[in-house]
């Protein structure tokens, strides 16, 4: 089981193998569980909860992943995201189906660019996005925390802030192309080369 | 004017990315983005920032059992179906199994040990049916097979319905919630009043309903919750008269 790709354990848990679930599991448990501690603020009870339906998401998926969809940790990533603010925002009740499996598969990129992520370390990438948020105004920072993290929509954003929801908007599109711009600079090379 | 529009369909690029279009936008966006190679490699860009922020997380340890809970709550779920279905078919052999389940395997003594637990239980059962009744009764109207409690509430009475306790249930079936309340030795009211069961959240008041109790000081109501609606507290007023939405008559009764 260990040497199984991600990719082909999706394809026995949709045959119903437990154990490839389990082996899902031990691979990813600590990001998905570190990822939700962040969003809950360290509420380890929440966390647990998302943990518990992130893994149900994947068991009831009958829907084959495929690596042409991106990493699969971005995936699962960003299902734990949409449950996390289902769960924290109540937005929907967390009984009720969640139904965003599309948005996610569209939220996905495409897999030319992932492989140059791939070869880089999930550490690197962290020291990165930590790095380029220091390069943020504050306003822009909170932008990303409030929607990013804690799952706000603009015009709540708009309205914490006390700002037309024009601005937010622009402020979205300035901070996402602030923090594009230091990656570029940091992965430009290997990039250009694609 | 063209630098203009342009700058408009790069915000739509960031919308887009962090899925804040509506169905219409996203489509037009959608158009648009099949014949724009500009656009596609800046969205390739955009999206890539927008998923790299998930890697700002410090990593900690998971709780060891944490394993076994997900697993278990996993296929217990899974199983529940099965079990059912399991039950249905051996239903009608039921009475012929447990006959020859009692000749097979009991001795005499065992046999009457087994019988008089079984009177036991039934003089249990007789004495737990009245009340059963009146829940079943109350469930016949409002419940479905799937529905399920969720929080269950305790419900107790001060002032004038000092004597008054009761219980609310919040029940779920598929994405609906519904709300019951029973209620019991409540205070008989006089001429207009009723009693109006507000739900408070935030210091925010909801309506749920108001009722009056039957001759015995019991009384009963159901409501639907509003989609995405929760709430903390459950209060009671003695309204002088229905159709309030805000309370004007004393709280007497509460979950806390």
């Amino acid at each position: 089981v260990e040497s199984k790709t991600d990719e082909e354990l999706m394809e026995l848990i949709v045959q119903n193998h437990r154990y490839a679930l389990e082996e899902l599991y031990d691979r990813y448990v600590k990001l998905v569980y570190s990822f939700s501690l962040k969003m809950t603020k360290g509420d380890t009870e929440k966390t647990k909860v998302i943990v518990q339906h992130v893994f149900l998401r994947l068991w009831t998926t009958k829907r084959t992943y495929s690596s042409a969809q991106g990493k699969f940790a971005n995936w699962l990533l960003t299902i734990t995201r949409n449950i996390a603010i289902d769960l924290i925002r109540k937005e929907q009740k967390h009984k009720g189906s969640i139904q965003l499996e599309l948005d996610e598969w569209r939220q996905m990129k495409d897999q030319q660019t992932e492989d140059v992520l791939q070869q880089v370390s999930r550490n690197l990438l962290k020291q990165q996005i930590q790095e380029a948020k220091l390069h943020l105004s504050e306003p822009q920072q909170r932008l990303i925390d409030l929607l990013y993290w804690e799952g706000f929509s603009l015009s709540e954003i708009a309205e914490i802030e006390q700002e037309p929801l024009g601005t937010i908007k622009s402020r979205l599109h300035q901070t996402l192309k602030k923090l594009r711009n230091y990656f570029k600079e940091e992965n430009g090379g290997v990039r250009h080369g694609r | 004017m063209e630098g203009f529009v342009m700058e408009d369909k790069h915000e739509n690029l960031s919308l887009y990315v962090v899925d804040e279009l509506s169905e219409q936008e996203r489509e037009e966006f959608e158009n648009h983005l099949r014949t724009c190679i500009h656009c596609q490699q800046e969205l390739d860009f955009l999206q890539e920032t927008w998923q790299a922020l998930s890697y700002d997380v410090n990593e900690v340890d998971v709780p060891v059992s944490l394993k076994s809970e997900v697993m278990n709550s996993i296929f217990e779920e899974d199983e529940i179906p099965l079990k059912a279905q399991v039950k249905e078919t051996k239903k009608n052999s039921l009475v012929e199994r447990i006959k020859v389940v009692f000749t097979k395997h009991f001795s005499p003594l065992s046999a009457c040990v087994t019988a008089f637990l079984a009177i036991g239980l039934i003089v249990l059962f007789f004495n737990n049916l009245e009340l059963k009744d009146t829940i079943t009764a109350l469930e016949k109207d409002t419940f479905e097979p799937t529905q399920q409690i969720v929080t269950t509430f305790t419900l107790k009475g001060k002032h004038s319905a000092a004597s008054a306790n009761g219980t609310a249930y919040l029940i779920q079936e598929g994405s609906d919630t519904s709300l019951v309340v029973a209620l019991n030795h409540m205070p008989s009211t006089k001429n207009d009043e009723v009693y109006q069961v507000w739900l408070l959240k935030d210091g925010n008041r909801q309506n749920a309903g108001t009722l009056r109790p039957d001759q015995n000081g019991n009384g009963f109501i159901s409501y639907r919750l509003p989609m995405d609606y929760s709430f903390d507290n459950i209060g009671i007023t003695l309204e002088p008269n229905p159709h309030n939405i805000q309370p004007k008559g004393q709280k007497v009764m509460g979950t806390s």
